[in-house]
């Protein structure tokens, strides 16, 4: 299939005339969509995800051993060792609340959506942000915007997230790799993007948090459209960013040498990721919001627990 | 024939194509643009093979056409352009005018239009001098055009002598003069000597063109209604095979056609053989499909009904059928005027000529010496005819006014003391007009008078009994016959009277006095001369008489000219025809080939087809298809709306092509129908033109209001209906204004109306042409549209609706419908003979259905139309409270017959009806 026609709008500056449906660029009218889509996604992932179901620092009771000999007296729970003979020690859940980050690439280039997409990059990238920290908040994690707020815990925490990322200053917004930030000690980092950006900026990025013992997941949001390349015929392709268009001429002669360049730029991503320690996800917008959603929950429990 | 340029200069345009060509070759149609985040991953690309994109061929092609149909347009190409008539000198149009040139007037008025554009474009001075007002100098420049609108040709032919003086002239003031003469191809009025001073112009350096028609002249003259038919001779100039010739009465109803062929001579005769009543309902002939003056040939009084006083000698009132009076009566009450005779006093003879009669049957009665011997002689002289009857009062006393001397006694044929059977007629012979008529051998004559065997008697007899004994006898006297049956007009001596042959004889008989009757006529002479009465215009229509006209004496032969145009003069009921072509004229085609003049046909002077606008339409076409092509190809348009778009240009070039109409739902009705099922209300025909709608609207409405406040029908608000979409069966009647301009409704929508008409519905068509139209003359474009119109409609046999119609009487008696105008005719279904002619007359006739149509010509709505204050929207001719109170009273009557049918003509019986149950 031949894609003659794109969508796509300046996420930084509201509705744009010409658009066929300007609602699509109001930020007021995407986001309780949005929201609602990304509470519907965390419901579907809550399913999947319980406790720890493992002994550790934990408020809830989890089980009562026998005391070992060398452990501290005051770890003993006398009120059940003075049922019987045997003195036990009363253990909590583990409950290490761990802080996790999430950053949604808001810059231009995701406000794109060809007609082979179901939705928007950047509204499908919010979709998934939101949805996560809704689930990891309901596992009892924290989860702060990357460089915008500190961890939170909080029952409400789509819609603070979606205040906190509506509220971000433009220059920050249209950054297409993440913020340094400070991190708190093993943060996780949740990165939502299309990464469509230079290799060695984000690189050096992840070495940074990777430095500061930050490491988590990367998560590639792509269209379709930019995966099959499926153009033919004089074309004139317009960069979202700003740069100078391309001017591509036959447009059809491109696709093989396109195709490899972005196998390329892939691997180059998944390569920086591994070195840094990130997992590296991808994910295209003609799929559903939850498949990705769980595979990035996953791959997330894996790398910290497996 | 051809193609030619008015700026020839401008194809050199065209030179630039090649130019175009390179230039549109290497400017290709935008790319199409595609925002595309990863155009950084494209940039990192090998660059590509880089072919130079070109527009595509067919594109290039089109912007080719585009760019050489643009030069062609500016180089103003003209198609059959009349180059041989092109100049640049001062332009003298000369423009025969007379009935020769009424045929093909629109083209030879609009060749000269065209010239005198032509001179306005070169800016050369233009004149225009009509044949018919050569004695004043020619019109020059916008008067020129003009004189040129209102010219209408003469139902004479002018002489062209003064207009020869006035081209003289021109031609020598004017050096290097154009001179075009429009010629109607007669030589009649000099045409010849015109040609010649044309001649002599071009010798002096002038441009002579003539244009002519191809197109034969066709004239008639000489008509004639004798004895056995009615006929007139066709002329001809050029070529013509022959023709059809009508016969029109006296509302320009066609009667009869009759074909009538040259073949090869210059001159042809057409008959019509028609029983004399309708022969004398003929009032002129006309050659078909020529309309011109000199194609109609007028029948006047002369021509048409006899008037016939009958004296008879004995009879008693209270035994008719023994009296002669009876049977002549019988016979020739059909074909004549009999004059009633009031003789308590006088004479009888000398009672009846006062009456002026045509023809005096004097049926077994003597002429008293003295005064009334005295009149009968001059009334014989002067052209009538007298005719006798034997009978017991001549044999015994025969006076001077027979056309032989009788014997004193009577010779009796098989009576009781003869031994000779009853006699038969002998066949009729050559010379006698009643030659043709069968004697049919039951018709005996058993008495009746002898001639003396004079010298001569021979030549005096018409009609012989098998004997050869003279039964009718006949003498010429001054312009008059005196002709003499020898047995009496009654069954007493002869069954002759009482046969089909007595009636037949009496027919010729009487036609004898057809030339020479013109009495009332003469009596006018003796005052001074017959004042014009009708007469035709150029086309070959009466019309009432241009005030240029002056009477005639009685003498007065033509040929006609201004002052004298043809048509009819003197008293209404005597008129005297002045025929178009005198009886011996002749035409006489004009003949250039001893002359060096340029001919052309007329159509050489149209510069016909102008392909400008042709051109430019196509030229845009083309623009938008270019720019629907660039859209698509720089993917700024889908197909759909690439085909949408297109579908909209063709709309709306095809202008004036309504939008796709919704088909009529048949099932459910609409809110409107709804309505008018609950309400029955008048409705109106659309016709598109929003004054006529607008009128008719106003009219109904204020019909509506009459109707609400008089009559216990109060209708609700009228409605303007679509024909094609509209449910009509909810109206009972239907006011159908007809706009010429309208387009004819196609054959779906006349079966929609033709059903609506047999379903009980009514339609008042109304061509509100009454001022317009002529009975005789061209119909006018609304009486063509309705023809073409009617033609799917099976509309019955219409007539003039008669006084006594029930239509005239539903609510108002009323004598006829009068709307804006009060002449014209209102046409409904024709009623079924009255057959019951010996009962008491009925007061009222109707059929047992509703007309469905009613054809009238008045303009009704305009005469109903009121604003919302009141006041009448239209002024009336001739104009009146009363007119418009008729007009409001007819439209009442209309919706009433509509919606009562026969009612009101039993309504009108009742009191008949009461006293036959009494009884």
């Amino acid at each position: 299939m031949t894609i003659t026609q794109t969508h796509w709008f300046d996420p930084l500056k509201g509705p744009v005339e010409g658009l066929r449906d300007p609602a699509v660029a109001d930020v007021a009218s995407r986001l309780p969509r949005l929201l609602a889509k990304a509470r519907e996604v965390a419901a579907s992932l809550i399913h999947g995800v319980h406790g720890r179901r493992r002994a550790g620092v934990g408020e809830t009771f989890w089980q009562y051993r026998p005391f070992a000999a060398g452990e501290a007296a005051q770890r003993i729970d006398w009120r059940r060792s003075a049922r019987g003979d045997q003195l036990y020690v009363r253990e909590r859940e583990w409950e290490a609340a761990q802080n996790f980050f999430v950053w949604i690439d808001l810059s231009p280039s995701m406000a794109f959506k060809s007609a082979a997409a179901v939705d928007y990059k950047i509204d499908r990238a919010a979709v998934l942000g939101l949805a996560l920290a809704d689930a990891l908040v309901r596992c009892g994690e924290r989860v702060g915007a990357l460089g915008a707020s500190p961890a939170l815990c909080a029952r409400n925490i789509i819609e603070r997230l979606a205040e906190i990322l509506e509220a971000q200053r433009p220059d920050s917004r249209l950054r297409n790799i993440p913020p340094s930030a400070a991190l708190p000690s093993r943060a996780k980092l949740v990165l939502i993007s299309d990464f469509l950006c230079d290799v060695e900026a984000l690189e050096a990025r992840l070495q940074d948090y990777a430095a500061l013992g930050a490491h988590g997941a990367l998560l590639m949001v792509l269209d379709p459209a930019e995966e099959a390349f499926p153009f033919a015929g004089e074309t004139l392709f317009r960069d979202p960013d700003g740069g100078t268009p391309f001017h591509a001429g036959e447009a059809a002669s491109l696709q093989r040498a396109y195709a490899l360049r972005l196998d390329e730029h892939r691997e180059a991503m998944r390569a920086a990721a591994k070195k840094a320690g990130f997992l590296f996800l991808q994910h295209h917008t003609d799929r559903p919001a939850a498949e990705a959603a769980l595979a990035l929950l996953m791959g997330l429990e894996e790398a910290s627990w497996g | 024939m051809g193609l030619s340029f008015a700026a020839p200069l401008a194809l050199l345009g065209l030179l630039a194509l090649p130019a175009i060509y390179w230039l549109l070759r290497v400017t290709p149609p935008a790319p199409r643009e595609i925002v595309f985040p990863p155009v950084r991953l494209l940039r990192d690309l090998a660059p590509q093979e880089r072919t130079r994109s070109k527009t595509p061929l067919a594109l290039l092609l089109l912007r080719l056409a585009l760019a050489g149909a643009a030069a062609l347009a500016m180089a103003g190409p003209v198609w059959n352009w009349a180059a041989p008539l092109q100049g640049s000198g001062p332009l003298l149009l000369i423009l025969d005018d007379g009935w020769a040139a009424a045929p093909e007037w629109d083209a030879r008025v609009e060749a000269a239009q065209e010239l005198l554009d032509e001179a306005s474009r070169v800016n050369a001075p233009a004149a225009l001098l009509l044949a018919s007002q050569g004695a004043t100098p020619p019109v020059i420049g916008v008067e020129a055009r003009e004189a040129l609108r209102a010219a209408r040709p003469k139902p004479w032919l002018p002489a062209r002598a003064s207009a020869a003086s006035q081209v003289a002239s021109f031609a020598k003031e004017h050096r290097g003069a154009r001179l075009v003469w429009i010629a109607d191809g007669l030589e009649q009025g000099g045409g010849e000597d015109f040609a010649n001073t044309l001649e002599e112009a071009k010798g002096q350096g002038a441009q002579v063109d003539i244009l002519m028609s191809a197109r034969a002249t066709l004239a008639l003259q000489g008509p004639k209604n004798d004895a056995r038919a009615l006929e007139a001779t066709a002329l001809h100039s050029g070529e013509s095979d022959g023709g059809v010739l009508e016969a029109l009465d006296a509302k320009g109803r066609a009667i009869a056609h009759a074909r009538f062929s040259f073949a090869g001579a210059d001159r042809a005769k057409a008959r019509f053989e028609l029983p004399v009543e309708l022969r004398n309902e003929v009032s002129q002939l006309r050659i078909a499909n020529e309309n011109s003056a000199g194609a109609v040939a007028l029948l006047d009084a002369r021509a048409r009904v006899r008037r016939v006083a009958i004296v008879a000698g004995a009879g008693d009132p209270t035994q008719p059928l023994l009296s002669p009076r009876y049977y002549l009566e019988k016979a020739l009450a059909p074909f004549t005027q009999l004059i009633k005779i009031d003789s308590r006093d006088a004479d009888p003879a000398l009672a009846a000529l006062a009456d002026r009669p045509n023809v005096l049957a004097l049926a077994d009665a003597n002429v008293a010496p003295g005064e009334a011997f005295d009149a009968v002689s001059r009334f014989v002289e002067e052209g009538g005819v007298l005719l006798r009857f034997a009978g017991s009062r001549l044999a015994n006393e025969p006076d001077e006014l027979l056309p032989v001397r009788l014997r004193r006694n009577t010779r009796v044929l098989g009576g009781a003391m003869s031994w000779e059977t009853p006699k038969h007629l002998g066949a009729f012979e050559e010379q006698s007009p009643f030659f043709g008529l069968a004697a049919p051998a039951e018709v005996t004559v058993s008495r009746q008078i002898l001639a003396e065997p004079d010298p001569g008697l021979n030549d005096k007899t018409w009609a012989r009994l098998a004997d050869g004994t003279p039964l009718v006898t006949f003498e010429k006297r001054g312009q008059g016959t005196i002709v003499l049956f020898h047995v009496g007009a009654d069954a007493v001596w002869s069954n002759l009277p009482i046969s089909g042959l007595f009636v037949e004889m009496l027919q010729r008989l009487v036609l004898l006095a057809g030339e020479s009757a013109a009495e009332p006529a003469r009596a006018a002479v003796d005052s001074g001369a017959l004042a014009p009465l009708r007469t035709l215009d150029g086309f070959g229509a009466l019309g009432t008489p241009p005030a240029a006209a002056k009477p005639i004496g009685a003498d007065f032969k033509g040929p006609p000219d201004a002052e004298h145009p043809p048509g009819y003069y003197g008293p209404a009921g005597a008129e005297t025809a002045l025929q178009p072509v005198g009886a011996n004229e002749e035409l006489r085609a004009l003949d250039f080939s001893a002359l060096r003049l340029a001919t052309h046909g007329l159509v050489a002077a149209r510069s016909a087809l102008d392909l400008r606008p042709l051109l430019l339409t196509l030229i845009f076409v083309g623009l938008i298809v270019d720019w629907l092509a660039l859209m698509f190809l720089s993917g700024r348009l889908r197909p759909a709306q690439g085909a949408a778009l297109s579908l909209l240009c063709a709309l709306a070039l095809a202008h004036g092509a309504p939008a796709a109409r919704a088909e009529p739902r048949s099932t459910d009705l609409s809110q409107r129908e709804r309505e008018a099922a609950l309400r029955t209300r008048l409705a109106y025909v659309l016709t598109g033109d929003a004054l006529i709608d607008e009128t008719s609207r106003a009219g109904l409405q204020a019909l509506s209001r009459v109707l609400d406040r008089r009559t216990s029908f109060s209708p609700g608000e009228p409605i303007g209906l679509d024909l094609s979409r509209d449910q009509l069966a909810l109206y009972p009647l239907l006011y159908w204004p007809i706009s010429a301009a309208a387009a004819q409704p196609d054959s779906k929508t006349k079966a929609r109306v033709a059903a609506y008409m047999k379903q009980g519905g009514l339609i008042v068509f109304d061509t509100r042409d009454a001022l317009t139209a002529r009975a005789n003359a061209q119909p006018t474009p609304e009486a063509l549209w309705l023809r073409d119109c009617a033609k799917g409609l099976d509309i019955p046999e219409l007539e003039v609706a008669p006084r006594d119609h029930v239509i005239t009487k539903t609510f108002y008696l009323i004598d006829g419908f009068v709307g804006r105008y009060a002449n014209g005719d209102t046409y409904v279904e024709a009623l079924p003979k009255d057959d019951d002619a010996g009962g008491a007359p009925r007061p009222v006739r109707a059929t047992d259905n509703v007309s469905p149509v009613v054809v009238t010509s008045n303009d009704l709505a305009s005469a109903w139309a009121e604003d919302k204050d009141g006041r009448p929207m239209r002024p009336l001719t001739p104009g009146g409270a009363r007119q418009r109170e008729m007009a409001l009273r007819g439209g009442v009557n209309l919706v009433m017959y509509t919606l009562t049918g026969n009612y009101k003509s039993d309504q009108v019986h009742v009191r008949d009806l009461l006293q036959r149950l009494g009884q």
